[in-house]
């Protein structure tokens, strides 16, 4: 069974004058263990879709099931404590507190799941070693490169055991080598931990990474496909 | 870590912190010191009343004091005084004869009160002897002599040394005169007083109207502190029920109302400061929600609830206004305490306060209630101001928030 199903979404945004239609009729399911890339062109409605998902923003029509339930009709009290405790998320820029240390900040979020102390520490510390962090756990993150300050939000949104990760655009603002870095890393927790991960991108460089790639324009899906490299490694 | 996040938040735009914080620390000095100089002001006038004029507690024949009817009299007062002196807390006792007499001279004429007093017992009751201007406390062996207020003085156009002419009746109900010399001149902070009060020895004034030996008016009690003036009345109104006791605040209901007045005038300036202060308080946290518009936004997107959101804002407006507030309780505290101790100068506009009933140096004063009190407004006031804010970082829609664009 899909942990995510999509089906029928629509958005539309009514603030300007004219109406901007920017999803049309999105069907997409995602399984267990998926490294998603959804790509296209600037405006072609990747962030509204990854709101959707992330229960951030709600539909004009349409249903979002994340495990058999519909977020979409969940009141908006429930739908902080799902994201909390379902949903990872990694955005683009401004993913820390900065008035937070590096491990304060990916355990800011197991406090707020009310997970004990002790747990807290060793999953910080254990995510943060992961992201190959372990001598910046105790500075603040304005003391980090932004390739280093993205993976601290990776390790941040593993912290609270998510069911998938969303991360819009995570390498927009790094340069290539780190964006390759950044990718690298979470394709790695990918395989090793199962972690599910959709991100939005339009970097060639990072879709190439990507095991599924969905091309949307104007809303619409327009293509669908498991690359050719990762299904192979895939099914190896 | 909502606490120590919103404590930290505070020192990310320093300045702007810090220029609140400074507001709320000259805010509260300001108004704390002018709270203390105005206690400091009553409490001295207070002081001064007992010591001078009316001790803590006085004690009369019933009826004495609605008209001065000297038929009322305190018979045995020397058991009297003996028995009250006997109370613990009671620090002396003197009785004196007092009455109403009409003063002239030449020139002019003045309705007065005389107090008949053996000069030596009067001393350890009132101390107004050490308010004499010029001449001396009955240092004399001279008959009749007197001592009269500076604004008498002046209305009756006497100097020191010269005579007036005190008319006064006996029990007998006849009318007599009496020449009295001038010895001594005082002044005390109330000017009223120095008008109509003089001062004469028990015996002169008792070889003019034969009230017999043994008698007075008036029986007056100074404590060691104030605050037992209740408790003492009471008692001694249960070891004399003939007798009428009062105490400092009924003989001068006007300095009690005074100083409750002042305790409440006390509190308000110091609210309407702090109400002043909460519209930069909620300036300065609006700027900050503003600028955290992202942050805040992803706090609510990664699932942090907006009531907590809403708690770090206020816990935020309340560390920064009580971090303002107690380091202006702190040199308030600090200056109060040094000018309580060496006083504050005003003789250079002494004529206009003295006229007030006031003393020229003033010993500024609070009490520990009012910081009580003043650290409950200082923490409701930061929470109502930090209502606004924290409502503002709650409406933010988390997609709109965190936008990357
Ligand atoms: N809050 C909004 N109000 C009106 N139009 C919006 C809003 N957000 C996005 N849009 C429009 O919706 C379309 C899709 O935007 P978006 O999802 O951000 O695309 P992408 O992330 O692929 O660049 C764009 O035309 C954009 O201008
Ligand atoms: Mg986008």
């Amino acid at each position: 069974m899909s942990i995510i199903e999509v089906k029928a979404l629509t958005k539309t945004y009514n603030e300007t004058m004219v109406p901007v239609h920017a999803l049309n009729g999105i069907d997409l399911a995602f399984q267990k263990g998926e490294f998603t890339a959804i790509v296209g062109p600037s405006g072609c409605g990747k962030t509204t879709l990854l709101n959707m998902i992330g229960g951030l923003d709600q539909p004009t029509s349409g249903k979002v099931m994340i495990d058999a339930r519909d977020i979409t009709v969940m009141p908006s009290g429930k739908l902080v404590d799902f994201r909390l405790h379902n949903i990872g998320f990694i955005f683009q820029s401004y993913n820390l507190i900065p008035v937070l240390t590096v491990k304060e900040n990916v355990e800011f979020i197991m406090e707020l799941q009310h997970t004990s102390r002790k747990d807290r520490e060793e999953r910080a510390r254990y995510l943060l070693d992961e992201m190959g962090l372990r001598d910046k756990m105790n500075v603040r993150p304005k003391y980090l490169s932004g390739g280093q300050q993205q993976r601290v939000a990776v390790a941040r949104a593993l912290a609270s055991k998510p069911i998938f990760v969303l991360a819009d655009e995570p390498t927009a603002n790094l340069d290539s080598k780190s964006a390759d870095t950044l990718l690298e890393m979470m394709a790695e927790l990918n395989r090793k931990e199962e972690m599910t991960f959709i991100f939005s991108t339009h970097d060639q460089r990072v879709m190439d990474k990507a095991r599924r790639l969905v091309t949307l324009e104007d809303g619409k899906v327009i293509s669908d496909q498991q690359t050719e490299k990762h299904y192979a490694q895939a099914l190896h | 870590m909502l606490v120590r996040i919103a404590w930290r938040n505070i020192w990310r735009n320093k300045t702007r912190s810090l220029v609140i914080i400074t507001a709320v620390v000259v805010g509260l000095w300001g108004g704390i010191f002018a709270d203390a100089f105005m206690q400091g002001m009553t409490e001295q006038q207070i002081f001064t009343t007992i010591h001078t004029e009316t001790g803590h507690i006085q004690l009369n024949d019933s009826g004495f004091l609605l008209n001065h009817d000297i038929q009322l009299q305190v018979h045995n007062a020397d058991s009297v005084v003996a028995a009250l002196a006997s109370i613990p807390g009671v620090q002396a006792v003197a009785a004196s004869f007092q009455m109403s007499a009409m003063a002239s001279t030449a020139s002019s004429s003045a309705a007065l009160l005389v107090n008949g007093i053996t000069p030596k017992t009067a001393a350890r009751v009132s101390d107004i002897a050490s308010k004499l201007v010029q001449g001396d406390y009955f240092k004399s062996d001279r008959q009749n002599l007197v001592l009269i207020g500076q604004q008498l003085a002046e209305k009756l156009k006497v100097k020191l040394h010269a005579r007036i002419v005190l008319t006064l009746q006996t029990t007998e109900g006849d009318i007599i005169y009496g020449a009295f010399r001038v010895e001594g001149i005082y002044k005390t902070h109330n000017s009223d007083f120095d008008k109509e009060t003089v001062y004469v020895r028990e015996k002169d004034l008792q070889n003019l109207i034969h009230f017999p030996g043994g008698a007075a008016t008036v029986i007056t009690v100074l404590l060691h502190r104030d605050k037992d003036t209740k408790g003492i009345a009471d008692i001694a109104e249960q070891k004399f029920p003939s007798l009428q006791v009062q105490t400092w605040t009924e003989l001068s209901p006007m300095l009690q109302l005074l100083s409750g007045t002042i305790r409440q005038m006390t509190v308000i300036f110091v609210a309407i400061i702090l109400i002043a202060l909460a519209f930069g308080i909620v300036n300065t946290m609006l700027m900050a929600v503003m600028e955290r518009t992202r942050e805040i936004g992803m706090l609510l997107s990664v699932g942090m609830k907006p009531s907590r959101v809403f708690g770090m804002i206020l816990l935020e407006t309340v560390f920064l206004s009580l971090t303002g507030a107690v380091i202006g309780v702190l040199i308030s505290i600090a200056t109060v305490y040094w000018f309580g101790k060496h006083g504050i100068n005003l003789s250079i506009i002494a004529e206009g306060i003295n006229a007030l009933g006031y003393s020229s140096i003033v010993y500024p004063t609070l009490g520990a209630e009012f910081y009580g009190i003043l650290a409950l407004m200082v923490i409701f006031i930061a929470v109502i101001a930090g209502l606004f804010p924290a409502r503002r970082a709650v409406r933010l829609k988390p997609a709109e928030a965190v936008r990357g664009e």
